[in-house]
C-alpha cells in the first residue's frame, strides 16, 4: 500500500489536496479530499445593506462571479418582493450574461484546466507502443492539448493548437459579457428588480458578430460536424437511443475514413469533441473497433449507486415577466430536480439539504442541520489544522452537504440528466447497462461539452430572438420591503447548483446571509455517518492510471478525477455562520 | 510603422513610460497599440538585459482567481503574446501550469516537469525571477499562517521563500496589495489576520513581508480585479529594465501604485461616460437609466484609476457605462471603505478614516468638491 497524495491539485480554482491509499494493482482503497483555505469573509454582509451582496458575493469566485451575483440577485428579488415582476427583457439580459459566462467557464475548463492532462507523458508511454494508430493518436493529443511552459524529457513542448486557440475565444466571450455588463470579472450590472443596462440594437449586433467568431472557433476546433446537425440529432433528438446512435454512427464514419491513413487530425473531421468522444472511453473505443483508448469511463465512477445522487437547483429564466423564486422547476430552462444513483427521477426539495461538519475544521457541536441552522466556528488552534490524520479525522475546510442524507454530484452532468438531455442521458443509461458507473470522468466531460454546445444554441435565441432592446429593463424596489423579510435565490453556476439565502431585520439590514455552493457538494469530506463525498467516492475503487502500468509517481487518473469536477475551492469552503447559539445573527458565506 | 509613430517611438525610447504622465502615456498607447508598444521596447532593449529570458513565478494565496481571469482577458497584447514578446518564461502559475504536487508516502516524487513543488524548489534556488502574488496571506491563527496550507507548507512560509529569492515582487489585485475582501471587517478578521504583501489595509507596516522581515521592492497593482493592462504593462516595464528597482519609489504613490495608472490627481469620475449628466445635475435614482450614478452610490469621484479612459475587456465598456456605480475597488481598504455601495457619500472619502494624512487630504478634497458640486447641480436641476 502506498500513500499517493496530490497537493496541490493545480489547474483548478483555489487550493485542494487529494490523499489516497493505493494497492499494488493501482486501485485506490481510501481517499480524502481536503480544501486547504479558510478565507472567513462570510460575515462581511452582516448588518449591511443587502444590495451590496450581489456585488460582494461575486468575490467568492473570480471564475464564476456572475453566478454568485445572480444567485444573490435572485435572493434579493425575493427579499424585496419583486421576483414576480422582473421584466422579461431584464431576465434575458441575465440569461445572456450567465450563458456567456458558463460557455467561457466550460471552455476554460475543457482546454486550459482539464485538457493539458491529455498531454501527460503517461499516455505517450502507452500509445506509442500501439503502432501507427497509437502514435497518431498521441501526436494529436500533445499537438492539441499541451499547455504553455510545458516540457517533456527536458525538451520544451509547444502549446497545443486547441489550447492556444481557446484562450482568445475565452477572452472574446468575456468581452461580450463586458459589453453588456461593464467589465468581466467583477461586473456591476446586477440589481434587484432587473438589470442596470439595456443592451442597445448596436450591442445586439455586436454580440451577434462576436458570436459568429466564437462559432468559427467551434467549427475549426471543437466540433467538426455541422453545429445545427449536431443540435438537431442530439439535444433535439426524439429519444436518448437516437442521440447515442447518431453520435456513434458519426464516429464510425470517421473511424472508417481514418483507419487506413491513421489521420485523426481536425482536417480529417476529428474535432476535439469527436476525438474525445471516440478515444476517451474504453467502451466506446471497443465498440468502434479502435485499438487504443484513454479509459476515462473506467475511473471516477461511483461504486455504490445508493450513496450518490445528482442534484440541480435549476437555472436560466424563460422569456416572460417575473419568475417564481421558490419553485425553479416551473419556469427555468434548466429545471431543478434530483436523479438517484440508479437514474430514477425525483422532485427537488430545498428542505432536504443538510450539512455535516464532523470531518471539517470546525468546533462543531451539533450535526446534520439544515443550512440555515448550521453552527460552525473555525478551529483556532494551529496544531489541529492538519491534513494527514486519515479518514476518521477532521481534514478539510469544506463541509459536507447532503441531500436527504445522500452525497450529491452537481454540475453539467447533473443538469443534463435532470433535463433528460438525450445524448448525455443515453450515454449514462448505456454505461449503466454495461455495468459501468453512469457517472465517470468520460460522461462528466462529455456532459460539459454538450452543455456548452446547448448554451451556444440557446444564447443565439436569447440575443437575436427573445431580447427586445426597447423593452423594460427594471422595476423599482422599495427598500422597506426587506424589513423582517427573507429571500431565497436558487441558480446554476458552471460547476453546479448554487443557492443564496438572505434575511433582513427590522432595520432592513442583513441579519443572516448564506450560500450553498457547488464546490462544497463535489469536494465534500465525509459526513457524520462516515460516508465520503462525491469526489472521494469516485476515487475509491478507481485506478490511479486508467491505462498502462501502475505509476505511483504519475497518478494521472487522480488528476483526471479531481479535475473532472472542475473544482472551485474558494466557493467550496464554508466558513462560519450563523444562527447558532454563539452568533445568532451572523452571516455565512462559503 | 508610419513616420509619426516612429518619432513617437523615439520619444518613448528615451523615457521610462511608467514615469510618463497619464496623458502622454495614453496618447502613445493609443497611437501604437500596446502590442507594438511593448514590442518596440523589446527589440531595443533585449540586448541590454542581463538574461535573455525572464522568469516569472506567479503564486496564488487566498484568492478567487479573478485577477488571473482578468489577465487572461488581456487584449493587445494578450497574455500569450505578451509572454512571447517579452521573452518571459511563465515558470509557475498554479492555474495554468502542467505540474501539480505529487507525494508518495510523504515524499516528493517525479521531476520538476510534473511536480510543482520540486519545480518551485528549483526556481527558488536559481533565483533571478520576478514574483507575482495574487491573493492575500493569512497570518492566523495565532501567527501560524495555517489558514492556508499548500503542499504541506503554510502560504506565509512559501511567500517568504519565494520573495527572498525574487528580484522584485508585484502584488496583483486588492487581496495581494492590502488584503482586499479577505480583510473586510468581520468577527473572524482578527483570527484570520489577513495581510497583503506590503500593506495590511492602508497600513504599510502591516504587510506580510515586514512581518517576515524581508525587504524587497514591491509594486502594487490593485483592483478587484486588476486590469490586465495595468499588470502586463507594469511587468513589461520592469522586465525590460525600463524601471530600475531603485526608481520604483519615484513612480508609485504612497500605496505603492504606479501613478501612471492610478494618478493621485485624477479620478474615474473625470472621464466617466456619464459625466455630462453630472455637469447638468441630472442623476439616476433607479437603475437602468443613462444619467449620473452619484445618487446610486457611485464612488468614481474617490477612485484613483484610469478605468474611464482605458475601459475594460478590449475597451468595450466599464462599470459606470453599464449602469453600475463605481465601487472604488483600487483604493486601500476596499471593500469596507466603499460600503454601503449604493448609498452616496458626501461626508467622507471612500478611503475612510484608515488612510494616512496625505491621501486623506487629497481624497477629502475630492469628496468635498464632488459633494458640493452634486448638491449645487441638483439644486439647479430642480
Amino acid at each position: 500500500m502506498v500513500n499517493v497524495t496530490v497537493d496541490p491539485l493545480t489547474r483548478i480554482e483555489g487550493h485542494q489536496r487529494i490523499s489516497t491509499e493505493v494497492g499494488a494493482d493501482g486501485t485506490i482503497t481510501d481517499a480524502q479530499s481536503s480544501s486547504l483555505i479558510f478565507r472567513g469573509f462570510e460575515r462581511i454582509l452582516q448588518n449591511q445593506d443587502p444590495r451590496d451582496a450581489a456585488f460582494l458575493t461575486q468575490r467568492i469566485c473570480g471564475v464564476c462571479p456572475l453566478s454568485h451575483g445572480l444567485a444573490s440577485t435572485n435572493a434579493l428579488d425575493n427579499l424585496y418582493g419583486v421576483a414576480e415582476s422582473v421584466p422579461k427583457d431584464a431576465l434575458m439580459m441575465r440569461n445572456i450574461f450567465q450563458g456567456l459566462n458558463m460557455v467561457a467557464s466550460h471552455a476554460t475548463h475543457i482546454y486550459v484546466l482539464f485538457g493539458p492532462d491529455l498531454a501527460n507523458p503517461a499516455y505517450k508511454k502507452v500509445l506509442t507502443t500501439l503502432g501507427d494508430t497509437g502514435n497518431a493518436v498521441w501526436k494529436e493529443m500533445v499537438g492539441r492539448f499541451a499547455p504553455i511552459s510545458y516540457k517533456m524529457d527536458g525538451v520544451a513542448v509547444p502549446a497545443g493548437s486547441s489550447y492556444l486557440a481557446a484562450i482568445p475565444e475565452k477572452k472574446r466571450l468575456q468581452e461580450m459579457i463586458a459589453l453588456i455588463a461593464g467589465r468581466m470579472p467583477g461586473p456591476s450590472s446586477l440589481y434587484p428588480g432587473g438589470y442596470t443596462y439595456p443592451a442597445t440594437v448596436a450591442d445586439v449586433t455586436k454580440l451577434a458578430s462576436y458570436y459568429l467568431q466564437v462559432m468559427d472557433f467551434v467549427s475549426k476546433h471543437t466540433l467538426k460536424v455541422d453545429f445545427n446537425t449536431w443540435i438537431d440529432n442530439t439535444y433535439k433528438a426524439s429519444s436518448p437511443q437516437k442521440a447515442v446512435s447518431f453520435v456513434t454512427e458519426h464516429l464510425t464514419d470517421l473511424v472508417n475514413k481514418s483507419t487506413s491513413s491513421n489521420d485523426f487530425s481536425k482536417d480529417a473531421g476529428w474535432g476535439d469533441v469527436e476525438f474525445y468522444a471516440a478515444f476517451g472511453s474504453k467502451y466506446i473505443a471497443e465498440t468502434l473497433g479502435l485499438p487504443a483508448s484513454l479509459g476515462h469511463d473506467t475511473i471516477g465512477g461511483y461504486k455504490d449507486p445508493s450513496k450518490i445522487c445528482f442534484v440541480a437547483y435549476g437555472g436560466y429564466y424563460k422569456y416572460k415577466d417575473g419568475y417564481d423564486p421558490k419553485s425553479p422547476a416551473g419556469d427555468r430552462i434548466f429545471t431543478s430536480g434530483v436523479v438517484s444513483g440508479k437514474l430514477e427521477y425525483q422532485k427537488f426539495d430545498p428542505e432536504k439539504i443538510t450539512e455535516s461538519t464532523a470531518h471539517s475544521f470546525y468546533q462543531n457541536s451539533v450535526n446534520d442541520l439544515e443550512p440555515a441552522k448550521g453552527e460552525t466556528v473555525p478551529l483556532t488552534d494551529p496544531s489541529k489544522i492538519v491534513y494527514t490524520g486519515g479518514s476518521n479525522s477532521q481534514y478539510s475546510w469544506d463541509k459536507a452537504p447532503r441531500y436527504d442524507g445522500i452525497a450529491g454530484e452537481v454540475g453539467p452532468l447533473a443538469r443534463m440528466l435532470n433535463i433528460k438531455e438525450p445524448l448525455v442521458t443515453g450515454l449514462a443509461q448505456a454505461f449503466n447497462e454495461k455495468g459501468y458507473s453512469a457517472a465517470n470522468v468520460y460522461t462528466r466531460m462529455l456532459a460539459r461539452m454538450q452543455e456548452t454546445v446547448i448554451l451556444a444554441y440557446e444564447l443565439l435565441n436569447w440575443v437575436t430572438v427573445d431580447y427586445n432592446p426597447n423593452g423594460k429593463i427594471s422595476v423599482p424596489i422599495d427598500l422597506n420591503a426587506a424589513k423582517n423579510n427573507s429571500g431565497m435565490g436558487l441558480w446554476e453556476a458552471p460547476r453546479g447548483a448554487l443557492g443564496h439565502w438572505v434575511s433582513a431585520g427590522s432595520d432592513g439590514k442583513v441579519t443572516n446571509y448564506q450560500c450553498i455552493v457547488p464546490g462544497s457538494w463535489l469536494m465534500s469530506p465525509r459526513d457524520s455517518k462516515g460516508i465520503p463525498g462525491p469526489l472521494e467516492q469516485s476515487l475509491i475503487g478507481s485506478k490511479i492510471n486508467p491505462v498502462g502500468d501502475v505509476d505511483y509517481t504519475n497518478p494521472v487518473g487522480i488528476f483526471h478525477m479531481g479535475r473532472s469536477y472542475d473544482p472551485c475551492i474558494s466557493c467550496a469552503v464554508h466558513t462560519i455562520d450563523l444562527t447558532g447559539k454563539n452568533a445568532p445573527n451572523t452571516l455565512r458565506i462559503l | 510603422m508610419s513616420t509619426g509613430i516612429k518619432n513617437l517611438v523615439r520619444t518613448l525610447d528615451s523615457v521610462d513610460f511608467l514615469k510618463m504622465d497619464r496623458r502622454t502615456f495614453m496618447k502613445a498607447l493609443g497611437a501604437m497599440g500596446a502590442a507594438t508598444f511593448l514590442g518596440t521596447y523589446k527589440s531595443d532593449l533585449v540586448s541590454a538585459l542581463e538574461f535573455a529570458e525572464t522568469k516569472l513565478v506567479w503564486l496564488h494565496g487566498s484568492e478567487c482567481t479573478g485577477c488571473s481571469e482578468s489577465v487572461l482577458n488581456a487584449g493587445n497584447p494578450d497574455l500569450v503574446q505578451a509572454l512571447q514578446k517579452l521573452n518571459v518564461n511563465l515558470a509557475f502559475h498554479e492555474t495554468l501550469c502542467a505540474q501539480q504536487g505529487i507525494w508518495n508516502d510523504g515524499k516528493l516524487v517525479n521531476t520538476s516537469e510534473l511536480n510543482s513543488e520540486i519545480l518551485l524548489e528549483d526556481l527558488y534556488k536559481e533565483g533571478k525571477y520576478f514574483l507575482v502574488v495574487e491573493g492575500s496571506i493569512p497570518n492566523g491563527p495565532d501567527g501560524s499562517g495555517r489558514y492556508l496550507v499548500i503542499g504541506n507548507k503554510t502560504f506565509k512560509e512559501t511567500l517568504g521563500e519565494a520573495a527572498k529569492n525574487a528580484i522584485a515582487v508585484i502584488a496583483v489585485g486588492a487581496c495581494a496589495c492590502w488584503g482586499g475582501i479577505t480583510s473586510a471587517d468581520s468577527e473572524v478578521a482578527k483570527d484570520t489576520d489577513y495581510r497583503g504583501v506590503a500593506f495590511a489595509k492602508a497600513d504599510s507596516k502591516g504587510g506580510m513581508l515586514k512581518e517576515l522581515g524581508i525587504d524587497k521592492p514591491v509594486i502594487n497593482i490593485p483592483g478587484c480585479p486588476a486590469h490586465p493592462d495595468w499588470v502586463l504593462l507594469t511587468l513589461g516595464a520592469v522586465i525590460l529594465g525600463k524601471i530600475k528597482l531603485e526608481d520604483i519609489p519615484s513612480i508609485v504613490d504612497d500605496y505603492g501604485r504606479p501613478m501612471v495608472f492610478f494618478p493621485p490627481d485624477h479620478t474615474v469620475h473625470e472621464n466617466c461616460p456619464r459625466r455630462g449628466y453630472y455637469d447638468r445635475g441630472e442623476f439616476d435614482t433607479e437603475v437602468g437609466g443613462e444619467k449620473c450614478l452619484w445618487k446610486l452610490g457611485c464612488k468614481a469621484p474617490y477612485s484613483h484609476a484610469d478605468c474611464a479612459i482605458r475601459k475594460w475587456n478590449g475597451s468595450v465598456s466599464m462599470c459606470t457605462q453599464a449602469g453600475g456605480p463605481c465601487i472604488a475597488c483600487v483604493e486601500p481598504g476596499f471593500p469596507d471603505t466603499s460600503r454601503p455601495l449604493y448609498v452616496e457619500r458626501e461626508d467622507v472619502g471612500v478611503a475612510g478614516t484608515n488612510i494616512d494624512t496625505v491621501a486623506k487630504v487629497a481624497v477629502g478634497a475630492a469628496a468635498v468638491a464632488a459633494g458640493v458640486h452634486a448638491v449645487r447641480r441638483m439644486g439647479k436641476g430642480e
